[in-house]
């Protein structure tokens, strides 16, 4: 008997053979998306249940994936597509519910903050409504909790609050022992996300400390400071969670590491298009767009992408802050530097991701 | 060509930048509604196709399925594969419309048509030498060529390419004529012929093997019927194509004239030596809008539905500069290239005798 893996490698072959694409199940999906939107195969479809108003500015899509999605792990992100006035848009966002509640009915959630100026996070408010399918990709991501019982400390900061839920949704149903501490920062009392969620997982699971601190609701701004940490008890021994804005992030790993946490025992997880410091100086060059023999120069202020973009070609792309690399192309030569993380490449031929990689010196891409 | 100065050319590209600007402005849902309802057009008409086809041995049910598999594949490779690879419908984001990667329905690989045609051909659109989709470098269409005695049988040669449409233009990169002058070597052309056989051979199976066998009683019925839908294909590509360059008011060009010349020469050479035909909306869906080749070869990246609601405003712009239209109906259009074909087999001194002689209307 054939394995799965034989099968359907023969089946891919064939299909390969009968209708020229990789994803030959998806040459029916203009039939089929007519039948049954639930049964498009380019992407995963899922069909939007119900929508949630959290706080003025965030609401909660309760979604509903076909059967062959593979589920996700407390605290990853998935990308959705929609199409939006013809243009088909990805982006990233974290699932905001429990894996269990997936196993249970099926459902997962995504908790959205409307962005000033954001295309899809505004559309998605206005124009998004229930019975409607969108595209889930598969999910990702590697902020996860702890398989032992360590004490942990959570440090949110507004929609970031997003994976956190999950998390801690998760940790309360497996009756969690260790001490759990969530310091979450809003704006005011009327930003709080899931807030009567956080008050009733607080009230039946004695392990869990929540300071919920408003930021801009005193004159002056009330950020995160080194006595909201001396509350936590026995820091030291914890692992911390971090997510929410680069601001909070930054500060919190400033004063997290003074305390002597390691690195290893800090997780973050960020969804703004991270402007890491960059040393200018150093970057740029020319940038040469091999298929279609197209040369540029960059100033080393813009990522890739954009160049490419600039240059009137039209690549792939889908976050557009690393994530979730459907801009991952093949640099032939030359050095770029990754604004996430602020490191550089190697000089050959390597596959990088255009969205968030600025040439350092000339460089070559396969497009 | 028409002669035109420098601040004539300016003023052209300047007109037709403002047309181009004006629909990439506007492009939106429109646009995307309507090219994937031309695919689900196509997606149904090829699995019905399919799906009759075994019942074929019922006279009209065979003459349905093989003009049902017939259209969709013409479908596939004129209004879909070739539009989508020119990069019209890049800007929709979808992985499945994308030009770079998308492949189509016939024996031409898309990396191939990409280079041989979207950058060949559109860039040196009918410089003779340079563009060698200009008779295909098997027929003599323009004076610029010298008479050979072969070329008195070339109409035998145009039917035969015709019918084997696919395989010509599939093996068209494999440059067959500079072969055969020594001027580059076949084992250059290895990894080109690579990719051919590749795709001609997967084309080859799924009509002439895969489709047959699997309906084994009836294989000789379904095996006549996809011979037939991809005969219907080529004869009709080819002629649109033909219909598009090789017209009696489509102009040639040398290297010399076109040396460094400016987007608004370019624009000119684009207008003068294309030529449409008219028709009915079925037609131009058929012709893959093809049938406003003018418009296309100005604005080879606009989703092609668009054509017809542009081409007035191109009218205009070539009245303003008088520049010949060059339209007509698909029978005159075709006319003029069979008799381009016939007229250019005979040696010069021949075929001015005959051109001179007064035309039937």
């Amino acid at each position: 008997m054939l394995s799965r893996t034989e099968r359907t490698s023969a089946l891919q072959w064939l299909g390969k053979q009968l209708f020229n694409r990789e994803d030959p199940a998806a040459f029916f999906d203009p039939l089929l998306e007519r039948i049954n939107p639930m049964w498009v195969q380019q992407y995963t479809p899922a069909r939007v249940e119900r929508i949630e108003d959290e706080t003025a500015d965030t609401k909660t899509f309760v979604l509903k994936p076909a059967k062959r999605w593979d589920g996700f792990k407390a605290g990853q992100h998935v990308n959705i597509c929609i199409d939006i006035d013809g243009v088909r848009r990805n982006r990233t966002f974290s699932l905001s519910s429990a894996p269990a509640q997936w196993h249970s009915n099926g459902m997962v959630t995504l908790t959205i903050k409307r962005l000033p100026g954001g295309l899809v996070t505004n559309w998605m408010h206005d124009n998004l409504k229930p019975g409607a399918t969108i595209g889930l990709g598969e999910a990702f991501g590697d902020f996860l909790i702890p398989e032992a019982g360590e004490p942990l400390l959570y440090i949110a900061g507004g929609s970031g609050i997003t994976p956190v839920l999950s998390q801690l949704e998760t940790l309360a149903a497996a009756n969690y022992e260790a001490p759990v501490t969530l310091l979450y920062f809003v704006r005011t009392q009327a930003d709080i996300i899931a807030a009567q969620k956080l008050y009733e997982l607080r009230q039946n699971w004695d392990t869990l400390t929540l300071n919920i601190i408003a930021t801009n609701e005193s004159e002056t701004p009330r950020f995160l400071k080194d006595v909201d940490l001396d509350e936590v008890s026995g820091i030291e021994q914890r692992r911390c969670y971090l997510c929410g804005p680069k601001g909070l992030m930054d500060l919190a790993t400033a004063l997290l590491t003074q305390r002597g946490i390691s690195e290893e025992r800090m997780h973050s997880t960020f969804f703004a298009a991270p402007k890491a410091a960059l040393d200018t100086d150093a970057l740029g060059g020319e940038v040469r767009f091999s298929t279609s023999d197209i040369r540029v120069s960059s100033e080393g202020d813009a990522p890739l992408l954009d160049i490419a973009e600039a240059a009137k070609l039209s690549p792939r792309y889908g976050c557009r802050m690393g994530i979730c690399h459907q801009c991952s192309c093949k640099k032939t030569s030359g050095t770029v530097v990754n604004r996430l993380t602020g490191k550089s490449s190697g000089p050959g031929e390597e596959n990088i991701q255009l969205c968030v990689s600025v040439p350092q010196g000339p460089v070559t891409v396969e497009l | 060509m028409k002669q035109m100065n420098e601040a004539q050319l300016n003023e052209l590209e300047k007109d037709l930048n403002a047309i181009r600007d004006e629909v990439l402005a506007d492009l939106g849902e429109r646009d995307a509604n309507y090219i994937r309802r031309v695919v689900r057009l196509h997606r149904a008409l090829e699995v019905g196709g399919r799906v009759m086809m075994p019942f074929g041995f019922i006279p009209p049910v065979f003459v349905a399925a093989t003009a049902m598999l017939g259209v969709s594949k013409i479908i596939e490779n004129m209004e879909i594969g070739h539009n989508v690879m020119h990069g019209q419908y890049d800007w929709m984001n979808d992985p499945s419309l994308h030009s770079q990667t998308y492949e189509w329905d016939t024996v031409c690989t898309g990396d191939s048509w990409r280079l041989t045609h979207n950058y060949e051909h559109h860039t040196y659109t009918n410089i003779i030498g340079k563009d060698r989709d200009y008779g295909y470098a098997l027929l003599r269409l323009s004076d610029d060529e010298k008479w050979r005695p072969a070329h008195s049988l070339q109409f035998i040669n145009y039917i035969l390419l015709s019918v084997f449409f696919q395989w010509g233009v599939g093996l068209h990169e494999l440059e067959f004529e500079r072969i055969r002058r020594g001027e580059i070597s076949l084992k250059e052309k290895l990894p080109f012929l690579k990719g051919f056989f590749r795709k001609g051979g997967r084309q080859a199976f799924k009509d002439y093997v895969f489709f047959p066998l699997i309906t084994f009683p009836v294989a000789p019925i379904v095996l006549a019927g996809n011979i037939g839908a991809n005969l219907i294909r080529n004869l009709w590509s080819s002629t649109v194509i033909f219909c598009g360059h090789f017209t009696q008011d489509a102009e040639t060009f040398t290297e010399e004239e076109c040396e460094g010349e400016s987007k608004g020469h370019w624009y000119l050479r684009q207008l003068t030596g294309s030529s449409n035909f008219s028709g009915n909306r079925f037609v131009h869906l058929l012709s893959g809008h093809l049938s406003y080749q003018m418009e296309h070869h100005v604005f080879p990246d606009l989703p092609a539905h668009r054509y017809p609601e542009i081409s007035e405003k191109v009218q205009a712009v070539c009245k303003k500069h008088g520049i010949h239209y060059n339209t007509g109906s698909f029978a005159r259009q075709y006319g003029t290239v069979l008799k381009r074909i016939l007229s250019y087999s005979l040696p010069d001194r021949l075929r001015e005798k005959w051109t001179a002689l007064p035309q039937s209307a």
